[in-house]
């Protein structure tokens, strides 16, 4: 029927041009709206011993806290990290930098961290507040058979007490 | 309370709506005219307003002499309508639709032979002034005033009026006693239609009879802004008269973007966990994956032009298969889900 065709062809038209209008508003910071409700909702419901915010006005340039969690070498230390989000976050994992030294088989002297869900494991469906709950679970619980120097996980797994041992000395002189 | 003045109402507005139907058929032209010119004033009103009544005015058009016929069609549409909602048949009004527009190359020859039927059957107007029984009165002399002409179009402002009339005094608690209030609404609307039964015509129309709403519905639910609407149906026929509810309008179609998120909003609660950004409905009905990992299609779309895997179970995402089907079936289910929506929200 005529009037039929009409109809569905102008529905259409108007379909495209709302799609339109659409993608652009979304284009334009997608990453940073995702960044901005990550904030709100880490201020709301922050993990236990982290925090994070914007450094300034730059929504993609964070600093981290994580306290050393209590039974570990680390307890009592403030460990400030460096998160840096890509522009095609959260389609790329975000960069975290430890600015503080820490004694630990999966950080570099440099700060450099070596934790899957920030390499290859890393998947769009992860927040910041998990990867600050995945850094405290290393703290527990470092990871020596993928680690960033390897002698740190040698005398960790060869004796635990030295390696606990000196964390907590450089605990002690660099994160308090 | 409104039945009872609907037995008042009635009577002279059958007659008045008798008169109008012969002057109509003898001016017949002089209508088409008026229409485009009433057309165009709405064409500055409205964008989306505008497309209903063009499509109006192509069925016209078609059909010479509809108006009379479809005028008491719509109004008769209307009643359909609102007893299906308060029945809670939310989905019946849909079915109806669609079964409807295959049908539809009927009506242009079931309307001429309404016409025929209106001049004798009184019953016919009966429903149509019990359809508009609040305000019903002020509208057929409005008709009546205005040269008898437009009928189509002044019809619809009297299913307007009453229908906002009715929702008026249910605006105490909109959104509990919309369910409810139809109902009473419904029963005049209900009264009349055994009358029409027994007359011959009377089931024709019946058959014929959701043709106006269906292209107000299509119509609206191509600006998307439909879903919110079937709820709040009586707000937005105003808009297509010339009541003062314009800014309604403006709000509800104006601004097609926005409102149509609004809307999405309001009705898809959850939102895409990659982005953050509300799902509409080809999203939610978008499952990529088999652990049931939802995400917008844009998000989708970006992923697997990187790493292809769901950020849900990290799996790869199957491609060309599943985003094909996906796809194919977001398009087909887009519409229906738009009409059902409307009914689910209409029970809500």
């Amino acid at each position: 029927m005529l009037g039929g065709g009409g109809k569905s062809s102008s529905s259409s038209t108007t379909a495209a041009a709302a799609g339109g209008t659409w993608v652009s508003t979304t284009s334009v910071s997608a990453s940073g709206r995702r960044i901005q409700r990550e904030m709100s909702e880490l201020n709301a419901d922050p993990p236990p011993h982290c925090s994070a915010a914007p450094k300034g006005d730059n929504l993609f340039h964070w600093v981290a806290t994580v306290i050393g969690p209590p039974g570990t070498p680390y307890q009592g230390g403030i460990f400030f990290l460096d998160i840096t989000f890509p522009s095609d976050y959260p389609f790329q994992p975000p960069k975290v930098v430890f600015k503080t030294r820490i004694y630990h088989c999966n950080v570099d002297a440099a700060g450099n961290l070596s934790l899957d869900i920030l390499k290859d494991s890393w998947s769009p469906a992860l927040t910041i507040t998990k990867v600050l709950t995945a850094i405290r679970a290393i703290f527990t619980n470092p990871d020596p058979y993928t680690p960033l120097i390897s002698g740190v996980a040698r005398l960790y797994l060869a004796d635990k007490a030295k390696h606990d041992e000196i964390a907590a000395e450089w605990t002690l002189r660099f994160a308090k | 309370m409104e039945s009872d003045s609907i037995s008042n109402v009635s009577s002279p507005s059958a007659s008045n709506c008798k008169d109008i139907s012969r002057k109509k058929r003898r001016s017949a032209k002089l209508k088409q005219c008026k229409l485009d010119a009433r057309r165009e004033q709405w064409l500055s009103q409205s964008a989306v307003k505008n497309k209903v009544c063009c499509k109006e005015g192509t069925k016209d058009s078609d059909s010479k002499q509809t108006p009379p016929g479809e005028r008491d069609r719509s109004s008769e549409n209307f009643e359909m309508r609102r007893t299906a909602e308060a029945n809670g048949e939310g989905e019946n009004v849909s079915v109806q639709h669609e079964c409807d527009f295959e049908s539809s190359p009927l009506n242009s020859h079931t309307s001429s032979s309404l016409l025929g039927g209106m001049d004798s059957g009184t019953s016919f107007t009966n429903s149509s002034s019990s359809s508009s029984s609040s305000s019903g009165g002020c509208c057929s002399g409005n008709i009546s005033e205005e040269e008898g002409d437009d009928g189509c179009l002044d019809d619809w402002e009297a299913v307007a009026d009453a229908l906002a009339a009715d929702d008026d005094k249910q605006e105490t608690d909109p959104n509990e006693s919309n369910k409810e209030n139809p109902c009473l609404g419904s029963i005049p609307g209900h009264e009349p239609n055994p009358q029409l039964g027994s007359n011959g015509e009377g089931s024709d129309l019946r058959g014929s009879k959701p043709e106006c709403p269906r292209m107000v519905q299509k119509a609206i639910g191509s600006t998307r802004a439909w879903r919110a609407d079937d709820n709040f149906r009586p707000h937005t026929l105003p808009n297509l008269s010339k009541q003062l509810s314009f800014p309604a309008t403006d709000w509800r179609f104006g601004q097609g973007g926005v409102s149509w998120m609004r809307s999405s909003a309001i009705s898809v609660p959850s939102s895409c966990p990659i982005c953050y950004e509300d799902l509409d409905l080809t999203d939610s009905s978008f499952l990529p994956c088999s652990c049931g990992f939802r995400l917008c299609l844009f998000c989708h779309k970006r992923i697997l032009e990187e790493d292809a895997r769901c950020p849900g179970c990290r799996k790869p995402y199957e491609r060309d298969p599943v985003e094909a089907e996906a796809s194919v079936q977001g398009g087909s289910l887009t519409f229906r889900m738009l009409t059902r929506s409307c009914s689910m929200i209409a029970r809500s």
